[in-house]
């Protein structure tokens, strides 16, 4: 019986002690990454790649700490357990001392990306390099499978004897098979990352091995540029046709911060009504920001703040925030406009406003990788079905502007063979100064109260007093004189032209005959 | 007496007891001394960029070189910018006869200061130059028949108004204002000068012309000036018997038409999305009782009403601005005209939104800009108050009701209305310039005015209306210095000839006995 209860304790002493896969227990801003690189690669195909490992990571939940070699500085690895190193610059060797020395001593997870590639590393893994001058390759990579990529300029992997292999390059017509990347020890090695191609999902794999992380591979529709001044019928007619087409999804709508109060905005708010009732979550996308003008304009807060609070009395729960990537290495952005949330859609850059840019990103516990469905459809590759991503990814479409064009994006939804995965299913916590919207396994609550998602739609009035009335005294009394005067100055117009008349007859008679 | 009153020369300002200067120069060299203190010596005072200086600098081969450039706008004066070494690929964003200034500033900076980096102290330098004269011109046409004492008190009066920092700072700026300014004066003076009968009428002509020309077609919103001053200067055709002036008078009043004709339809191609939003959000449905109906009324969703109240430059708004949905849902339904149609079938709306317009009508240097430097370490939108004594008196004595604006050009009319109608009746049409003017400027006034509320609504209005407070000094200064020259002309004549102490409003003097010093009497 002792040995029984011995047993039990131990199992139980085991489950508690081992450590449970990083996605699922980690807090979101527990696990720091430095990505350093030496240069941008601006003119090259390679241009944009650091801002996608830094989407990438943002949707591994981890806290990005984003630096150019040049202004590296002594020490700074050591507060870092994984760094990566992106070399775009392959005539440029590198040559900060202090990043390589601080290298040699290193312990952590070191992932190099591109070009120039340490000795040490090199020997650690025994890897031969050379360079693909034109053609196509084939990707395979966990689920992904013959997705091709065009070479231009391609560095790759001839040979390594690495204890990992990530995926494989099929070369010259597929009669010739090399790793995509390769890890051993501390090292990972990824030659290859070219924005807008199968390279970027491909690296989402390795990053899941290097970070050790597993994350469900759900997949999310979010709709976007959702206006106050968009066509709501159409809105609410999309959300009832998913609806019936059973594919859950998320609207990412844009925030209203004045006149809040006008039958306009009520319009807005019963769409949203309609949209939560048919399976739609609700995401409030950041504004459109301005480049600032005033850097000490710090009204983001009361404003976002506001319009949630408008929604949440409304019986709309926001259940995340929909932003480009670049607010969240922003201070003022991150802080006041994304502070309420612990849950994101990050989506690709487009216009950039920093407000006040820092290196550090801020993280969140569920951050969905945007990605366009033409983006998607090329990931297919060989393969019928869409493969399991290594991370939660968001098809992200723009509202259509027309009945024929919900249909035809109706059409391509039900042909994708998606499985759309339910936002409400995650956990989301939103506080604001007077509000808090919490959803757990699709359990909406507003200030602890369930939301009623059968909502009947309701017709909004457009009347409404835009001018204030202007307090008036002695009206009455007023509009009697007013009267008064008219008729005087009548009588008196009428007496005048009389005497007129008479004095031109006097006049006349007198003189001129 | 007559002495008093006959035309002074150059050479008669100098006496062989030193250096005797007219009114004319010394306003002009007090005009001079301030705004080189003001814009030459540390603090500098210049204006802050509202965002709009890009407009005009880029396709002048300029470019902010500051790193923190954007921190500045609103904020701070900055006097440095870069000038494009290589091919400037930036096609021209505004048509403003403003570049000409701007290019010969930089023409300048490169022979003296550096090929690199463009100090705005040039262009303040040539507008400064330019002033000066205009100034000197104006108080030439004013003084010229008055003795030199009371010469000097509307010089000192000159000095006062035209010296105020609120108009020199924006020298030290990339704003179109300082081209307004100095050019509405230069056509003010000339035109003035043409009615005295002083210099020559040619020369005046030409001046009037080229001014005239420069200030409509410096900024799309000063179309209609040219439109008003050809029209009314019409009239200058028939100042002299001679058949060339004729022609040529009647030569640049359809060139000035022509000029505003282009200028007015530069402005449906430019009307740039910021005025144009304006005009809507905060112009036409700002003071509307119901906003959606109005839209509805424009083809537009009456969604839109949402954006009631706001500005183009709101740091975070629903909707960027610049947006596709924008361009096809919402700027694409209303233009200029349209707008105008809409007050004029909307009279009392109007009323309410001049009443908002003639708020800001007295706002010579707007508060929204700083006035100095970064490096001053002075506070961000600090403004200068070296030398402000008029706009600050202005700004606050001023009633800021429309009906006060009517009342005041009611007054002016019917102050100058006898001379006027003394010289219709003599049939002497030189004499009936002054009028003309007076009116031909107040119609600028108000022009300034109609199209700030009608292309901008109440948006960034203290700076738009320019015109009108730049016209409302023109046209007050010429006022006081006619009743200066009138109350001392008074107290002369009744001391000189007491049997006539009834010194008539306008002489009734016959066309052909119009003298430069009888002209004096009704100055």
């Amino acid at each position: 019986m002792n040995r029984v209860k011995i047993m039990l304790w131990l199992v139980l002493a085991a489950a508690l002690l081992l450590p449970a896969p990083a996605a699922y227990s980690a807090q979101a801003g527990q696990q720091q990454v430095l990505l350093l690189y030496d240069s941008l690669g601006q003119g090259t195909p390679r241009a944009g790649n650091v801002t996608e490992l830094q989407r990438l990571l943002a949707a591994y939940s981890m806290t990005v700490t984003l630096q150019n070699l040049n202004e590296y500085e002594k020490g700074t690895l050591a507060s870092y357990s994984r760094v990566i190193m992106v070399s775009n610059s392959a005539d440029l060797p590198i040559t900060s001392t202090a990043y390589l020395e601080d290298m040699k001593d290193y312990k952590g997870q070191a992932l190099y990306v591109g070009y120039n590639l340490p000795d040490p590393v090199k020997s650690r893994l025994q890897i031969n390099q050379s360079v693909l001058s034109g053609g196509s390759v084939s990707l395979s990579i966990g689920s992904m499978q013959g997705v091709l990529l065009r070479a231009e300029e391609m560095p790759y992997i001839s040979d390594n004897k690495a204890d990992r292999v990530y995926g494989t390059l099929a070369l010259e017509g597929g009669s010739r098979r090399v790793p995509y990347a390769v890890s051993g020890g501390q090292y990972t090695y990824v030659p290859y990352l070219v924005p807008e191609n199968g390279s970027v999902m491909a690296m989402a794999y390795v990053l899941s091995g290097w970070l050790d992380t597993a994350v469900r591979p759900y997949v999310y529709l979010v709709l976007k540029e959702i206006y106050p001044f968009s066509d709501l019928n159409l809105l609410e007619q999309a959300a009832e046709r998913l609806y019936e087409s059973g594919i859950p999804f998320i609207a990412s709508v844009r925030p209203v911060f004045g006149n809040t109060d006008f039958p306009a905005m009520e319009r807005y708010l019963e769409a949203l009504k309609i949209v939560q009732s048919r399976g739609g979550s609700i995401l409030v996308n950041a504004p459109a920001v301005r480049p600032p003008i005033d850097s000490n304009d710090r009204t983001l807060k009361g404003k976002m703040n506001g319009f949630i609070n408008v929604l949440a009395v409304n019986g709309i729960a926001p259940l995340g925030v929909g932003a480009e990537g670049y607010w969240t290495y922003d201070k003022e952005y991150s802080a006041a406009g994304m502070g309420f949330f612990d849950s994101a859609v990050l989506f690709p850059d487009e216009e950039i406003h920093y407000m006040e840019q820092v290196p550090v990103s801020k993280a969140f516990a569920s951050s969905l990788y945007s990605i366009t469905p033409e983006a998607l459809q090329q990931l297919r590759g060989t393969g019928r079905d869409l493969p399991a991503f290594p991370l939660k990814v968001a098809v992200t479409v723009n509202l259509p502007e027309s009945a024929d064009g919900l249909e035809s994006m109706l059409e391509s939804l039900n042909a994708s063979w998606i499985t759309f995965n339910d936002y409400r299913q995650e956990d989301h916590t939103i506080i604001t100064d007077t509000n808090t919207v919490a959803a757990s396994d699709g359990v909406i609550r507003i200030n602890g109260e369930a939301v009623n998602t059968d909502y009947v739609p309701k017709t909004v009035s457009g009347d409404y007093q835009y001018q204030e009335e202007q307090f008036q005294s002695f009206t009455r009394l007023f509009s009697v004189q007013n009267q008064f005067f008219i008729v005087v100055i009548i009588i008196a117009l009428l007496f005048f032209g009389a005497l007129l008349l008479i004095g031109r007859r006097l006049y006349r008679k007198k003189y001129l005959k | 007496m007559l002495g008093s009153t006959v035309k002074t020369t150059l050479r008669q300002n100098i006496v062989t007891a030193g250096l005797r200067i007219s009114p004319a120069c010394a306003a002009a060299f007090g005009v001079l001394m301030i705004t080189v203190i003001a814009l030459f010596t540390a603090p500098y005072v210049g204006m802050a960029d509202n965002g709009d200086f890009f407009r005009i600098i880029y396709s002048n081969g300029l470019y902010f070189n500051l790193p923190d450039y954007d921190s500045r706008y609103f904020g701070y004066f900055v006097r440095q910018y870069g000038i494009y070494q290589y091919f400037n690929e930036n096609s021209s964003m505004l048509q403003s006869s403003q570049s000409l200034f701007i290019k010969l500033a930089i023409a300048l900076n490169k022979l003296i200061f550096s090929k690199a980096v463009f100090d705005i102290r040039f262009q303040a330098a040539i507008y400064v130059v330019l002033y000066v004269t205009a100034v000197y011109l104006l108080i030439e046409a004013v003084t010229c028949r008055m003795s030199r004492k009371r010469g000097m008190i509307v010089a000192a009066v000159a000095v006062f108004i035209f010296g105020d920092t609120g108009y020199t700072a924006y020298f030290n700026s990339f704003f179109g204002e300082s081209v307004v300014m100095i050019m509405m004066i230069f056509m003010f003076a000339s035109w003035l000068l043409m009615y005295r009968k002083r210099y020559n009428d040619y020369v005046l002509l030409l001046v009037f012309l080229i001014s005239t020309l420069i200030l409509t077609s410096s900024k799309q919103q000063n179309a209609p000036v040219g439109m008003v001053v050809a029209l009314l200067a019409v009239s200058l055709v028939w100042i002299r018997e001679d058949r060339w002036f004729r022609y040529l008078a009647a030569a640049s009043a359809a060139l000035m038409l022509f000029a505003g004709a282009a200028t007015y339809l530069n402005i449906s191609k430019e009307f740039v999305n910021i005025n144009q939003y304006h005009a809507m959000t905060r112009g036409v449905l700002m003071e509307s009782d119901n906003p959606e109906t109005v839209l509805k009324s424009f083809g537009i969703n009456e969604q839109y009403a949402i954006l009631k109240g706001n500005t183009y430059y709101d740091q975070y708004g629903t909707i960027d601005v610049k947006s596709e949905i924008l361009e096809d849902s919402f700027y694409s339904r209303y233009g200029f005209v349209s707008i105008l149609k809409y007050y004029a079938a909307h009279p009392g709306q109007l009323g309410s939104i001049l009443d908002v317009a003639a708020e800001s009508a007295y706002t010579i240097k707007p508060a929204a800009m700083g006035n100095y430097e970064k490096s001053a370490g002075k506070e961000f939108r600090e403004q200068s108050h070296f030398f402000t004594g008029y706009s600050l008196l202005k700004e606050n004595l001023a009633p800021r009701t429309f009906s006060f604006i009517l009342l005041w050009m009611a007054v002016v009319t019917g102050v100058y209305m006898p001379s006027f109608i003394a010289a219709v009746k003599q049939r002497d049409v030189r004499r009936m310039q002054r009028s003309v003017l007076i009116l031909a400027t107040m119609l600028v006034g108000l022009s300034g005015i109609f199209v700030s509320i009608i292309g901008a609504g109440d948006a960034d209005i203290a700076k738009h209306e320019f015109l009108f407070t730049l016209s409302f000094d023109l046209v007050t200064f010429l006022a006081v210095s006619d009743v200066i020259g009138r109350v001392w002309l008074r107290k002369k004549l009744s001391g000189a000839i007491p049997a006539a102490p009834e010194v008539p409003v306008v002489p009734a003097v016959p066309a052909a006995q119009y003298t430069g010093t009888k002209e004096g009497v009704s100055a």
